[in-house]
């Protein structure tokens, strides 16, 4: 019998390795919001290794999706607002794809993802979700509404479970196990790992055991839910991991310069790659 | 002659003025504009109201202003993080009294769209999508918007897209504050600098203007609280927002 959790007490692998665990066509719930804390080494590895037909599951992504759009890789998007935000404005390359028909986009509020999220986390088929009357996301999405059982005449939304493939969150520490904490909000990053089959982790810093056994209130996500995860120092770059770094703006400003160049030059200036510039260079 | 009102301390200041004492008050993402009135409301009026913000922050104590309005600068301080679900719950549970929401066009009921320029299925533009709004503007006990553009394709008679529902209480742009009155935005104040016929020449639905006034110029103390919070213009800058 195989087991429901992941036992093993050793998860650390690379960056490599782990973008590796996700294949071509698989749903990706992404961690963070907007600039702040998101997987964003791991995305650029999917990149990297030229996946494709991704489809991204997130209440505010930003550069994320927008790099992803860019280099093809992603094909389905289940979103509630997309920016880049931080005074950038749009995300040119989620925009473009759409406007030329290849994204195909489930719009949702922000709220009712993660009703769908909250569903597959409880495992239940749907959620209700307060509001929505009178949005057309309803009609286009084909959203019911129920009424309630119990009498009280009020009608609620009722939204389909989300089942992400993978939940990829970015995290301040970890140990070896995968228990896994986050400094700050949590953004959305609580329900996606438990919503998802599979909760890939990259992490700032490892850390021994007792530092979670000493708070482990504050953990996030216990090691059992974690299949696998990696260290990944400035992994949040260009964007914000709070309390270590805030947002690198002139990084994304050159991100958003037009062309291949542009984008070769932003991929090589990512810290997963100068870290591993330097191991290579401390082995020689 | 007194000194002109720029548009960009019209926007602040009177979304400021929105904000009532004691109120459990919402900031989020992609809002510059609200993230300044709430912390301009705090240090400009004398009495206070619970801020909470999509960073987790609950009335913290913001050392230096970010210029993203998720940003977890502005959750320094804060003695506890009331996360993303906890605000979306506690809007729609009833418990929200004034909510900042985002909009790229608002017809005359103060509906909104955040979707599209153009068809859905084949925009012209695709805009970023109402993050919280259709959860949000029905739910909440009040929810405001701002627009930094004034015109007939902003404020429109009909939205290509409804994204959320439920009409805006208040509505702030360069030149004139509207409020909802009878299921309708009403006109209730327009800049000093303007007349009452550019403001309807400017907005796309007929709206009544009984009992509106001429701006009042801001106070002193919302002077000087919005020259506290960007004290070398950088957002304002940034913001390049006009009155024309």
């Amino acid at each position: 019998m195989s087991s429901s959790g992941h036992i093993s007490k050793n998860k650390i692998i690379a960056l490599e390795e782990l973008a590796a665990k996700i294949p071509d066509g698989a749903s990706v719930a992404l961690g963070g919001s907007f600039l702040h804390r998101g997987p964003f080494a791991l995305v650029r590895e999917l990149i990297r290794q030229g996946r494709r037909d991704l489809e991204i599951i997130k209440q505010s992504p930003g550069y994320d999706i927008d790099i992803l759009c860019r280099t093809g890789v992603v094909t389905r998007a289940r979103t509630g607002i997309v920016a880049m935000e931080g005074n950038f404005g749009l995300a040119p390359w989620y925009r473009r794809r759409i406007e030329e028909g290849n994204l195909l986009l489930e719009e949702h509020a922000c709220a009712s993802l993660t009703a769908g999220l909250r569903a597959a986390a409880y495992g239940v088929p749907f959620q209700p979700c307060g509001g929505l009357q009178g949005s057309g996301l309803a009609a286009l999405n084909g959203w019911q509404t129920l009424e309630d059982p119990y009498g009280s005449g009020e009608s609620v939304y009722v939204i389909p479970a989300i089942r992400p493939d993978f939940a990829v969150i970015h995290a301040n520490e970890i140990d070896a196990q995968g228990n896994t904490r986050v400094l700050g909000t949590s953004h959305w990053d609580r329900i996606m790992s438990r919503a998802a089959d599979r909760v890939l982790v990259v992490a700032e810093r490892c850390v021994d055991t007792l530092t979670f056994v000493d708070r482990p209130e504050a953990t996030l996500i216990p090691y059992f839910l974690v299949e696998a995860a990696c260290v990944c120092p400035q992994g949040a770059w260009p964007g914000s991991n709070y309390p270590d770094y805030e947002i690198d703006y002139p990084a994304i400003d050159a991100y958003l310069a037009p062309g291949e160049d542009a984008l070769e030059r932003h991929l090589a200036s990512a810290p997963e790659v100068r870290a591993t510039a330097e191991r290579s260079d401390t082995h020689v | 002659m007194s000194e002109r009102w720029s548009a960009f301390s019209y926007l602040v200041t009177n979304l400021a003025r929105l904000i009532r004492p004691d109120e459990i008050t919402f900031s989020g993402v992609n809002s510059t504009f609200p993230m300044l009135a709430c912390l301009m409301a705090k240090r400009a009026y004398d009495w206070d109201f619970i801020y909470i913000n999509v960073a987790g922050g609950v009335d913290p104590d913001v050392e230096h202003i970010p210029l993203s309005s998720s940003d977890p600068a502005l959750a320094h301080g804060s003695a506890s993080i009331f996360s993303n679900e906890d605000f979306y719950d506690l809007c729609t549970r009833g418990r929200m009294d004034l909510t900042f929401l985002g909009a790229a066009q608002i017809d005359g009921e103060g509906n909104v769209n955040n979707s599209v320029i153009g068809d859905w299925h084949h925009p012209k533009v695709r805009l970023p999508g109402g993050g919280g709004g259709a959860v949000m503007l029905p739910t909440a006990r009040r929810a405001c918007t701002w627009r930094t553009e004034h015109s007939t394709r902003t404020l429109v008679n009909t939205l290509h897209f409804v994204t959320s529902w439920g009409g805006m209480d208040s509505v702030v742009t360069p030149i004139a504050v509207f409020k909802k009155r009878n299921g309708r935005l009403a006109l209730e104040s327009w800049h000093p600098e303007v007349t009452l016929d550019e403001v309807r020449e400017r907005t796309g639905f007929s709206f009544e203007h009984d009992g509106a006034t001429l701006t009042p110029r801001p106070t002193g103390a919302e002077r000087d609280a919005l020259q506290s919070l960007d004290p070398e213009g950088r957002f304002e800058a940034d913001a390049a927002v006009t009155i024309r």
